[in-house]
């Protein structure tokens, strides 16, 4: 009798290895776009370590909502866009999905911004780099495999690490950071960074992540013996992210904040890498931001439009012909489209739309956290697996919280000035 | 005294009831209309009672006492009896409500979920269309004093209605095309095709009384795609009912995600009758989803030893290769048989096997030392021997450990329908079929 036939053992070991990447630390480390990237390197230019603390509670808040969504897909078996639509009905599923479409575009818009920075690195003009970007992803995900995609786009995240040797190599005062992220510094918050806190905000805890989590949950048939390993997942997976986030916060402030350069385009904010490598710190960073524009371009749309197509019932499906799920091809095409129409437009600030998109999320997120945590109270939907007392005390918390400072936001921003 | 005699429309949506006020006849106002409760033993449901919230409280009244039904307001006969619970009792023998009571101890009263709670906005399977779909609205038509529900709506134009947007899309689409087919048709789907999903979301005391005979009469290849967009819980209650031949047809049609998702969490007892009615290589493609010691589990199960042998002896190949992709049932006859015998054998055998093509000729060892296409033996005389008519020399064969895409360019350059695996010393080990392999080509796997 013969064997099975020899792998080489390598590629087994990696096989196995990326079955275990559980889908907290998928969503977690998707998070790290485009958007993500600009507004830290943003937040670390302009505050310095001033507002290193609000990472902390951000990173509990995120913990907490993940968990609620992976719970939620694991007790239920289905989809956050499905379970708004049987609880509350097509209206309000209908308008939350006009939200999300838009809060998407704005990301998708992030996403092409990204890719335009990092040709212009590289000295490619970004009316080539983004129509040749946009019918590529186009094409990616039609005829590529959408597993594949996200694992292309998780190895490219790698290059993050970068962040990290970076850090270490300016050697910065680790007291000070230490004290930076552990003692709130609430008197020296000025309204001008409000809209800082609010896309910080936006774009750790966005929309589509939520939809993201329960869909991979429900996708891999993840079942309520297995709560508690969901649990660390989601927790080894914002805590990945929130170191990447630090680091990255802490090299521009060391090196941008302190020479006080204003990030106005990608090439500033390439910078934040030169104490690690030097002049080549710009293609590193051009290349790293590339990744994860091109491939989260790729993701996003579609995820959006599945979301939509659950929603709303139609059928869905990159298997499937135009004429089979009309609906979910359009949305998908027209979010794309339009997105990489507007980063055409000329004189357009890159870079403000990178921050702007996540602010549109901060705005939105304290929404669907509204119904993630009426579904987690509602035992027709949970089973025993409900919200305990002191879990929705503190998800109430931080609900206020976001919306107090989206509110001081619109206030600073439309009212003060 | 009619109840419909204030009432011009014929068929009525559920979405233009909702919040409907209900008034007793001496003005009094009870609370706003919120659901109805139908009774789903019938194949066009007539509805047995309103529920109705007020104050944030759900109660229900029975449609005998409904007076005067109008889509302004309903009026409903003073002082009857108002029940307070989310879902309905209903007596399977008589109505009387003293014998209601008993009737709940005993075990034979139902209760019965709202209509709108269990098919509104929720997932349905259309068994005419063969497809999942989403119930956007429901239509209800008046027949005699009974209100009878009749299709579940899913287009576009019921969706808008539910948004409240349908006299101003109408509008616009009439101004731009007056015939538009937006404006004469309604995606609607007769009561009779809509199947309800088991739910984890009703209650679990109340029980949904739909047959599943709609669902054991669709194709396994169908039955299969309709699983695929359910959520696991539906999916899995679904499957858990089939008989295990209609399980064992459905799952090698399912995606393989779904696959370990429906065997994942049954017993090895029940996977293992499943398993038995699969063929041999599908049973072993299953088993190899699963890990070595949850298989090991349910092969010991097996109650046929010969078939559990032969799936553990598969087991052993590369899912890839020829060893793993093989049928271990082909028609095998002796050198010296004539056509009388093996026809006889044919008779007893073709119950097991899938299309018979050829017949393999094998010798005292078990070694392959002809093939003989099933339609040369029927134009042959009745006392022929089919080692006199069989295929000795240039015998296209392949060894378990080849590659599936080499076989398959085997089989599509001598154009053959099944291509038998041989061993050491020509052993014959199975054979693989032209519908083995054809998933493979169209890249499903």
């Amino acid at each position: 009798m013969t064997k099975k036939l020899n792998v080489p053992p390598f590629v087994t070991k990696i096989i196995v290895l990326l079955g275990i990447v559980g889908p907290g630390l998928i969503t977690a480390n998707i998070d790290n776009d485009a958007g993500g990237i600009a507004t830290y390197s943003l937040a670390g230019a302009k505050t310095g370590y001033r507002l290193l603390w609000v990472l902390l509670p951000i990173t509990v808040a995120l913990i907490m909502v993940q968990e609620m969504s992976a719970r939620m897909g694991i007790a239920s078996g289905k989809g956050l866009a499905d379970l708004i639509r049987e609880k509350f009905g097509l209206r309000i599923t209908f308008y939350s999905l006009i939200l999300l479409i838009f809060a998407d575009l704005g990301n998708t818009m992030a996403e092409f911004a990204g890719i335009a920075s990092a040709g212009e690195i590289f000295g490619i003009s970004k009316y080539i780099s983004v129509p040749v970007s946009s019918l590529l992803v186009w094409l990616l995900v039609l005829k590529g495999d959408y597993k594949i995609v996200e694992r292309v786009f998780l190895f490219g995240c790698l290059v993050y690490l970068t962040y990290i040797a970076s850090g270490v190599v300016i050697s910065p005062d680790w007291g000070e950071i230490a004290t930076a992220i552990l003692v709130p510094d609430v008197q020296s918050i000025t309204s001008s960074d409000l809209p800082i806190i609010v896309g910080l905000l936006g774009t750790s805890i966005t929309p589509w992540m939520q939809f993201y989590i329960q869909s991979a949950v429900v996708e891999k048939g993840i079942t309520t013996k297995h709560l508690w390993h969901s649990k660390i997942d989601v927790i080894v997976g914002c805590t990945s992210m929130l170191i990447v986030t630090l680091f990255i916060i802490i090299c521009c402030a060391a090196t941008l904040f302190h020479s006080g350069v204003v990030i106005t385009d990608a090439k500033d904010a390439a910078l934040a890498l030169e104490p690690l490598a030097g002049k080549y710190s710009s293609v590193l960073f051009g290349v790293g931001l590339f990744n994860a524009s091109f491939f989260a371009a790729a993701l996003l749309p579609l995820a959006t439009s599945y979301y939509v197509c659950e929603g709303m019932g139609w059928e869905s499906g990159v298997d499937k012909t135009f004429k089979e799920a009309p609906n979910f091809f359009t949305i998908f095409t027209l979010l794309i489209v339009i997105s990489a129409a507007l980063v055409l437009i000329p004189n357009i600030g890159l870079f403000n739309i990178l921050i702007g998109s996540q602010i549109i999320n901060g705005v939105f997120i304290p929404i669907v956290l509204i119904y993630i945590l009426k579904l987690c109270n509602d035992p027709d939907v949970m089973g025993e697996y409900t919200n305990t007392p002191t879990y929705n005390f503190f998800s109430y918390l931080i609900i206020f919280f976001m919306i107090l400072v989206n509110l001081g936001m619109f206030y600073f921003e439309f009212f003060k000035k | 005294m009619g109840k419909f005699n204030d009432l011009n429309e014929i068929s009525i949506h559920f979405s233009h009831t909702e919040g409907i006020p209900l008034i007793t006849t001496e003005g009094k106002k009870l609370g706003k209309l919120k659901d109805f409760f139908v009774d789903y033993e019938e194949v066009y449901p007539a509805v047995l009672a309103i529920q109705y919230k007020s104050n944030n409280q759900l109660f229900y009244v029975e449609w005998e006492y409904v007076k005067n039904f109008t889509l302004k307001e309903v009026i409903i006969e003073h002082d009857c009896f108002i029940g307070r619970s989310r879902s309905f009792p209903k007596a399977k023998t008589n109505k009387v409500i003293t014998s209601l009571l008993a009737n709940q101890f005993s075990g034979s009263t139902m209760e019965f979920p709202p209509l709108g709670k269990i098919i509104l906005d929720r997932q349905v399977v259309d068994t005419s269309g063969k497809k999942v779909v989403r119930v956007n609205d429901i239509q209800f038509i008046r027949s005699g004093q009974n209100l009878r529900v009749t299709h579940a709506a899913i287009g576009m134009r019921s969706m808008m209605r539910r948004l409240g947007y349908e006299k101003f899309i109408d509008f616009v689409v009439k101004a731009i095309n007056p015939k538009s087919l937006y404006l004469k048709n309604e995606v609607l789907i007769n009561w009779k095709f809509v199947h309800a999903v088991p739910n984890k979301n009703v209650r679990s005391n109340v029980r949904l009384t739909l047959s599943d005979d709609e669902i054991k009469k669709l194709h396994p290849a169908d039955l299969a795609d309709i699983l695929e967009d359910l959520d696991s819980y539906g999916r899995e209650l679904i499957f858990s009912n089939l008989d295990p031949k209609l399980a064992a047809e459905t799952l090698q049609e399912v995606e393989d995600e779904v696959k370990i998702s429906l065997i994942k969490n049954e017993k090895p007892e029940v996977i293992a009758k499943i398993i038995e009615e699969m063929d041999v290589d599908d049973a072993a493609d299953t088993l190899n989803e699963l890990s070595d010691t949850k298989a090991e589990q349910i092969i010991s199960k097996i109650e046929d030893t010969e078939t559990a042998d032969e799936i553990r002896e598969l087991r052993e190949y590369q899912e890839t290769t020829a060893g793993g992709l093989m049928s271990k049932e082909y028609f095998e006859v002796a050198p010296e048989s004539d056509k009388k015998s093996i026809l006889e054998k044919f008779k007893k055998e073709h119950d097991y096997i899938e299309n018979i093509i050829d017949i393999f000729v094998t010798g005292e060892s078990g070694e392959l030392v002809g093939i003989c296409p099933i339609q040369n033996l029927l134009l042959c005389d009745d006392n022929v021997l089919v080692k006199n008519i069989m295929i000795s020399e240039d015998i296209k064969s392949t060894e378990p450990e080849t590659h599936w895409k080499i076989v398959a360019s085997m089989m599509s350059k001598y154009n053959l329908m099944n291509i038998p695996v041989i061993g050491e010393d020509k052993t014959m080990l199975g054979i693989i079929s032209v519908d083995d392999l054809l998933p493979w080509l169209l890249d499903e796997k």
